[in-house]
């Protein structure tokens, strides 16, 4: 990351062979359009190559990349008309607040992460599954989910959290 | 429950951006007021919550998109790289004109020393040629530079339609085409078979009036079968063409194709 603050090619090329995989994943699960999703990860690897001086060093890498990634992605939901604006910001800013790394985080590896966050919310009942899906993938509101569940909005409120929680336990513990 | 143990039970569904619009605010005049324990659970949150990206069923984008995003920064760390030699490439200095015309004037009342005078132009001479050269030399690497980046526009300016051209033989690769309502048309492509000896590749536009092919640019793949062909002005507007085609002609083009189409790609 260094090197790419200084604009070195050679650094963007790795970076990118190294994490465009699970970031076309993520943006192609939101977009569920292969061309569309290609044009977003464009987006996000040329806004890190053209803003990477703006990206704090202190803080771990990837979540922020997913942060971006995610954020562009759902932008583009709304701009194709698939949901109602909802969130009003983000739309050219790179994520200002990226998370602290907690000391477990390093632990895991990017394959071995994956298995442990598809088992963890795998053993969710799959309503609660859902709901964590629809606001994760769809950018779903609480009411929004509770609306296209047609379950009570406190009981919405709990599986979101309560399943976030479990699976923040599960990545701890691993 | 204390305020604080009120707004974490929001912090996670906060940072996931599912809280409704008075919970939202809520928890953004909060941390607006300093909450030093709320904002580090929100980091923590937002780790928590990007980790949810691994449930993504695993795909890999294209080759195709790997090419596209190199080409793009390497144009800018080249024009980058460039600007530096724009200021130095200015033309000759003033300070060896001026060596001209002193040694000139020198001349006209040191006739005895008119022979280190000719040498001495003869060195400034070749001076200024040598920095002509190199004049001429940084222009041209400006100019391909300059050609990268307008690509590299094209490839990235979000009116530009994507097209893609395909051939009716399943081992020929997919090319690809960008093309831009004022910048232009650009074709490329990987692995792209060579059209054969003194043969060339050519773009063609297909006219949805007429249905008639207008010849738009020629070109060849390298070694590896990389090719990217731009035309800045095609002869005919996107929303006139119906489609692009690309036919193998002879070297130096033809004014109406030769062959059939080994790719098509629909326009509208």
């Amino acid at each position: 990351m260094q090197q790419l603050l200084r604009r070195d090619v050679g650094a963007f090329e790795e970076l990118y062979q190294r994490h465009s995989r699970i970031v076309y994943s993520l943006v192609l699960r939101i977009l569920r359009q292969g061309s569309t999703a290609e044009e977003v990860v464009q987006d996000v690897f040329l806004q890190l190559w053209r803003n990477s001086a703006r990206y704090d060093l202190s803080r771990p890498f990837i979540p922020w990349l997913l942060t971006l990634a995610r954020n562009r992605a759902l932008d583009q939901l709304r701009l194709k008309g698939e949901r109602q604006r909802r969130r009003e910001e983000q739309t050219e800013e790179l994520p200002q607040i990226v998370s602290a790394a907690p000391e477990y985080e390093e632990a895991l590896d990017a394959q071995r992460r994956a298995e442990r966050v598809r088992s963890l919310i795998g053993s969710l009942p799959s309503a609660q599954k859902k709901a964590i899906e629809l606001a994760y993938f769809e950018g779903l509101s609480h009411s929004e989910i509770a609306a296209s569940l047609k379950e009570p909005l406190g009981t919405v409120k709990s599986w979101i959290r309560n399943g976030l929680l479990r699976l923040k336990e599960g990545l701890q513990s691993s | 429950m204390s305020a604080n143990d009120q707004f974490r039970e929001l912090i996670e569904a906060y940072a996931m951006g599912s809280l409704d619009a008075p919970e939202r605010e809520q928890v953004e005049a909060h941390l607006a007021g300093g909450c030093v324990d709320c904002e580090k659970a929100l980091e923590e949150a937002r780790w928590l919550v990007s980790q949810l990206a691994y449930l993504a069923p695993d795909a890999q984008p294209s080759d195709m998109l790997k090419g596209r995003l190199l080409q793009t920064v390497r144009a800018e760390a080249a024009v980058r790289r460039t600007l530096p030699h724009e200021v130095r490439r200015a033309g000759i200095p003033l300070w060896l004109w001026a060596g001209v015309a002193a040694l000139l004037l020198f001349s006209a009342y040191s006739a005895w020393n008119e022979k280190e005078l000719r040498d001495t132009v003869a060195n400034l001479e070749q001076q200024a040629a040598a920095q002509q050269a190199e004049r001429q030399k940084l222009e041209h690497e400006l100019t391909v530079t300059k050609l990268q980046a307008h690509e590299a526009m094209i490839w990235s300016d979000p009116r530009s339609k994507k097209i893609m051209l395909s051939s009716k033989d399943p081992k020929m690769p997919q090319l690809e085409a960008m093309w831009h309502p004022d910048m232009g048309l650009v074709v490329r492509g990987w692995k792209t078979p060579s059209p054969g000896e003194k043969r060339v590749l050519q773009l063609w536009l297909i006219s949805k009036k007429s249905g008639k092919p207008m010849p738009a640019t020629t070109f060849w793949p390298d070694a590896n079968g990389k090719f990217s062909a731009m035309v800045e002005n095609p002869p005919d507007t996107m929303s006139d063409t119906q489609a692009l085609a690309i036919t193998a002609e002879p070297m130096g083009g033809s004014q109406q194709p030769t062959s059939a189409p080994m790719w098509v790609g629909g326009v509208s």
